[in-house]
This record gives structure tokens, sequence and C-alpha cells, in this order.
């Protein structure tokens, strides 16, 4: 990447600093023999207001990154930048009050599991603000009523616990605690996998409402891309702890550039059979010629070994590159390899 | 319920539960009714569907609609305090509601496989899972080490695991979960059944290896002509894969038919409903749409249509008693007193 690349896809739609900034992000997880390297050289940028989707399968590094920007892991080389604030850097107190402040906020994938049992929707709302201790009780009190009333829930919830309500009641409360504090970043890792179809279209169609009737910025961490391309402005696709395309939903979707990313979209089911290509097209045949990298070849392109358009070029890593405006991919071939699936 | 308990004493009066197929239908499930909480409440009312040798059938339907319940019923692996109230479940002409615990042993893994959502809480993580197959080929099969060994590998290699000789000797933390749901259908086929029943077996994996899962599935039938009876909340992974699709709502079946004429003509307004909320896998830009109110709770008692309150079409009638399936096409069911006045209900979906 050239340094007036770089410069541009630094540049935000208006000209704006983005909210938050990856900047060439490694982190190892695990010590000596267990280290293993999640993430490697990942670059990131949220506008503000902007709603970004992250995919990736299982070990890809997607929960690691959504970890290391609320600043649960450190990263090993690069930095997190929010706000013009590089707060991977910041040590002890400072920490602390960051967090405190509640500027970025997490939301899982299972309520059952992340909520406490044993609380009520009220005290679960009102922790965060109980223990930033600025406000005293009845405060405390309107604001979980305001961020309930924000996700459609009503006061009648208030004493119940996770037990007592539905599965996506409990996915509405996770997100009113993370509002409760007044956040400018939510990250949700999976929020609507655990939930029916009609459940999950529900907690989505709520996440765009909140982006801008609050401003928020948005992550949706998740695996099915469906769901993304009714909601995101830009998907980001991970592999082995790598990104490997980034732009805008609808042209990406449309015609990705990557062939990881292609046969993540040809491999979702759909009840419309009108793909243009099946996955059988993007997958390695035994009968292709070796692969020109290993599995765990760290020198080489990381999708090399699996890729069915892999070259000797592939050998060595390709640097994520932007290829039209605001789309960057991480391929050598990524113009060549459309044309050699279809023949 | 006699196949879900574990009696050990064996049934002298064991009949032999040597299947064969008379009206053509492989697994026929007849007026099926269980309770749960200890015969408190019925959460499934009369479900009847069957499955023909070859044929891949989906249960699909919201969470707590009955379709895991109906598996299990045929499996006779019921959760504690359930019970079949009424009717039956029938494997080529032998009831599996009535089993000895000798005929179920028998019957389990020679002619019904099984696979579940999370492969790992199914295996032991202690032993290897080349010997959790062989156990299974030795003990059913009564192969000697070698024989089963050689057996082991090539099913492992039947269900496209890549060098499957290694496999053989690893635990389950060692492999993935595309791979361990891989072992878990080579333990369920080892035998050759006739009929795999899979809950879910897909939806805890990756789209690329769900895929993979799929087209496995497929394979399996056109090369033994394996019956599925396979259980999602997913209607596009089931329209993928499945002939027929019988739709689940609140303890009944609401519509069955054939998978490509639901998907393509839907006439019962839940199926329609749920087909608008479906990823129906264009990736354009797309409104996100909700059944707006709740299922009925489990086992709540309703007088006409259990849809009615949520639908948008519903009629005094619907409500006024209960709602008979009928049929609007060959082998194509609604349970709906409109199914014949939404005829072009599929230009909803096709939209």
């Amino acid at each position: 990447m050239t340094a007036a690349d770089a410069v541009a896809t630094l540049r935000g739609p208006a000209g704006a600093t983005p909210l938050l900034a990856v900047e060439s992000v490694d982190v190892v997880l695990g010590h000596g023999v267990r280290a293993a390297q999640v993430l490697s050289g990942v670059d990131l940028r949220i506008w503000p207001g902007e709603l970004v989707g992250l995919v990736g399968e299982t070990g890809s590094g997607k929960t690691t990154l959504a970890r290391t920007v609320a600043g649960l892991v450190d990263p090993r080389r690069g930095r997190v930048v929010f706000d013009g604030l590089p707060i991977s850097r910041l040590r002890r107190r400072a920490r602390r009050a960051e967090r405190r402040r509640g500027r970025i906020q997490l939301v899982f994938q299972d309520p059952l599991r992340s909520l406490d049992p044993d609380m009520t929707v009220a005290d679960i709302v009102g922790e965060g603000l109980k223990i930033r201790g600025e406000a005293n009780a009845g405060e405390i009190r309107r604001q979980v009523l305001d961020a309930l009333d924000q996700v459609g829930l009503g006061a009648a919830l208030l004493a119940r616990t996770p037990g007592q309500i539905s599965g996506g009641q409990r996915q509405r409360v996770s997100i009113a605690r993370a509002l409760a504090v007044g956040p400018r970043l939510l990250i949700c890792d999976e929020p609507v996998s655990a939930l029916d179809a009609s459940t999950r279209n529900y907690i989505l169609r709520l996440l765009d409402v909140l982006r801008n009737s609050l401003g928020l910025s948005i992550v949706i961490i998740s695996h099915d891309l469906s769901s993304l391309s009714g909601i995101a402005d830009r998907v980001v696709v991970l592999y082995h702890g790598r990104v490997v395309e980034d732009g805008p939903v609808d042209q990406v979707f449309a015609a990705p550039r990557h062939p990881y990313t292609a046969l993540l979209l040809a491999s979702a089911p759909s009840v419309r059979h009108d793909r243009r290509l099946a996955p059988a097209q993007l997958r390695r045949a035994p009968a292709d010629p070796a692969p020109p990298a290993g599995d765990l070849d760290p020198a080489a392109c990381v999708f090399a070994a699996r890729c069915p358009f892999a070259a000797d070029v592939c050998a060595t890593a390709p640097a994520l590159e932007p290829v039209d405006g605001r789309w960057s991919v991480a391929c050598h071939r990524h113009s060549e390899w459309r044309q050699q699936a279809s023949t | 319920m006699v196949i879900g308990n574990r009696n050990p004493l064996p049934d002298a009066r064991s009949r032999s539960a040597e299947p064969a197929i008379r009206d053509g239908s492989l697994l026929r499930v007849d007026d099926l009714h269980v309770s749960v909480h200890d015969g408190a409440a019925t959460a499934i009312r009369g479900i009847s569907l069957n499955v023909t040798p070859g044929e891949i059938v989906g249960l699909v339907g919201e969470s707590g609609s009955g379709k895991t319940l109906t598996c299990r019923a045929v499996l006779g692996v019921l959760p504690p305090g359930c019970a079949v109230e009424r009717g039956s479940v029938s494997f080529a002409g032998v009831d599996l509601t009535n089993l000895s615990r000798r005929d179920w042993e028998q019957m389990h893994g020679s002619h019904i496989g099984a696979v579940f959502q999370d492969p790992a809480s199914y295996l032991n993580p202690a032993i290897t899972v080349g010997h959790q197959l062989t156990e299974v080929l030795r003990v059913k099969q009564r192969l000697g080490r070698r024989a089963a060994h050689a057996r082991a590998a090539e099913l492992f290699a039947a269900v496209g695991l890549r060098d499957p000789e290694r496999v053989f000797h690893q635990i389950p933390a060692e492999l993935s979960g595309g791979m361990l749901q891989r072992v878990m259908i080579a333990i369920a086929i080892s035998c050759d059944p006739q009929l795999l029943v899979a809950d879910e077996p897909t939806t805890a994996l990756d789209v690329t290896i769900q895929a993979e899962v799929i087209e496995l599935l497929l394979h399996l039938r056109d090369q033994r002509g394996l019956a599925v009876l396979f259980v999602s909340h997913d209607l596009a992974v089931i329209t993928e894969l499945c002939d027929r699709i019988v739709v689940f709502y609140a303890g009944e079946v609401v519509e069955s038919g054939p998978a490509q004429q639901i998907a393509q003509h839907p006439r019962h307004p839940y199926t329609q409903a749920l087909l608008r909320v479906a990823s129906v896998g264009d990736f354009g830009r797309r409104e996100l749409e909700v059944i707006p109110g709740q299922p009925p709770p489990v086992g709540a008692d309703i007088q006409g249509c259990r849809f009615a309150e949520r639908c948008p079409v519903a009629m005094p009638a619907c409500s006024a008693g209960a709602v008979q399936p009928v049929p609007v096409s060959y082998r194509h069911d609604v349970r709906c007193l409109r199914a014949r006045d939404l005829d072009n209900a599929g230009e909803l979906v096709a939209r």
C-alpha cells in the first residue's frame, strides 16, 4: 500500500476522523509452546454512525478482535485508537477510568450465559451506572427505564430475572444494559445466532433504529451473511486472523473479490436456487495441483491452502489493498480468479 | 413409556424386530400426542407424517413448536417427564412406541441412526473416535478387531474425512466441529440404517461446513438410499436439502408438501410468514420482516386454529372450532380454512 493509499483509506465519508481505528494489530494468545497468533496485522476503521458486519468462520479471530477493541486483550503489536485516544496503550487507572466511561460496549450471543441469572432486569441494566457511581438511585432508575424503553421493553420486566423472560426479550435486555451507560460504539458478538428468524429480524431492526436515533456506531459479528445484507453498510471478512476483504455490503455481496468471501456467500443456504457459483467451484478438488503453501505457512496467503485458484505468487502473503474506492481485498488474484472459476 | 425406559430385564416374549416395508412408507407417525411436565400439558397434538425409503423430509418451525420432541419420540429417547399420550410411531410396520428394550436396541443403530446438534457432547472425550466407531461395529455387527478397523476407515472415508487413518487415532478434542459431525454421521450410518434422524445437525457449524454436510447427506441418500428425517429452524437449509417439508406450529403440523412447491407456493399464512422472514438467499438490501405476536405457550388449550391470533387473514370461523388439514394438491396438505382462497400467495414470496 502506498502512503497516498493509506491516507485515502484513513479518510472517512466526509473527511472525518474514524471513531475507532485498529492499526496493524497482532494478538497472540497463550504462552510458550501454546502461544498462538490469533490476529495478524489487522486494520479496521469504524466511522461515526456506521453499521459494520464482521464475518468469518470459527477460529478466525472475530471475537478476539472484539475483545481487543474492548480492552480485554492486549495487542502484541499495533494499537487501538478510539476517538483519537490510543486506548490499547492505557494502563491501570487510566484504563479503568476509560472502561467506566463505557464508551465501548459488548453484547454477547447467549444472554442466558452472559446475564447473571440471579439478578433482576433492573439490576442488570443499572449495574454499569451503579459502578460508575455518579448517579443516585432515582437517576439510575430513570436511566434504566430509558434504556429499556429504547429497546421496546417496559417497566413490567424490571423485577424479573433472565430465566423468566423470552429469548428475544433477554437479548433486548442485554442491549439495554449496554445502552444504559451511553456508549458510542456497540460491538455485538453473534447477537442473533441463537434466535428464531422472526426474533432475529426484530433485533437487527432494533439495532438499525438505535444506530439512527442515537448516532451509535455498531459492529455486528455474525456468520449469517444474509442477515447482514439487511442492515449493514460495510462488511469486513476475517480469515485466520487476517482481514481478507473489506467493502460496502451490497457491492461485496453482489460480486465478492476474495475467493473466501465468494465461498462463504455460495455456501449460505437459500430458499431460491439462483446462485451464480456453486460451493464446489470454490473449493479445492482432490485432482487440483498441490497448493503453493501449506496450511500453517506464515509467509503465504492465509487462504492459499484452501484456495482452488492459488498460484505460485500466493506463497507470499498479499496485503489488504484498495481495489475500488472504499473496497479493499487481500488477494493476489482478485481480478483473475472469477474467470478461472467459470471455465 | 416403554421405549424411553431402559428396563434392564430382558423381555422374554420379545418379538423379532425385522422390519418389512408394506405401505411404501418407512417411517409413519400417526396422530402422535406427547405430554410434557409429567402429563401437565400436551406439547404435541396429533402429528402425522411419513417418510418413504430414500426420502429426505424436513421438519421446520420456531423453537418450542415440537419438532425436536417429535424427533425424540421417533427415536424413543423422550426427555424425563415426557410421554407418548396417544398415537403411534411405526418403522417399516414395527410399532416403535411399544418396543421391549432388546428390540429397541436392535432397532437403534441397525435400522435407525441419529445425529444431533452438538457432536462433542455425544462422543466420549477420552477415547479415540476410531475406537468409538469400532465399538459400535463390534457390538452391533459382531465384527472382529481387524475387520472393524478396516470398516471404520472405509466409513470415515465415505463421510469425506481426509486421512481417515489419522482421524481414527484422534480424540474428539483434536477434531474440528465439522469433522466431529462427520464422525457422528459415520457412527450413525455404520450399520447401514434405512433411516437417519438428524436434529439440527448443522446449526452449530460454519456455513461452509454446513454446505459440506448437506452435500454429504445428499450423497449418502443417492449412494445408499438412506432416508433422512431432518430438523432445522432454518427454512433455507430445509429447502436446500429436503424433498418434502413439514411445517410445525405450536405442536401441530400446519402444512406439509413437496419442498419446491412449499418454497414457491406456500399456502398456510404461517409458512408464508416464515418464508418472508427466512434468509431467502438474495443478498440485496431487503426489509427485515417480523411475524407479529408470540406463539401460544406450550400446551395452551386453544379452540380453533392455533395461529389465528397472529394470522393476517384470520376470520371468526378460524377460532370457532378445530381446523383439519385439507389436501390442496398431491401430498400437499394445509391446516387452514382459507387454504383454497390463498392460491396466489406464492407471489408474496416471489416478489
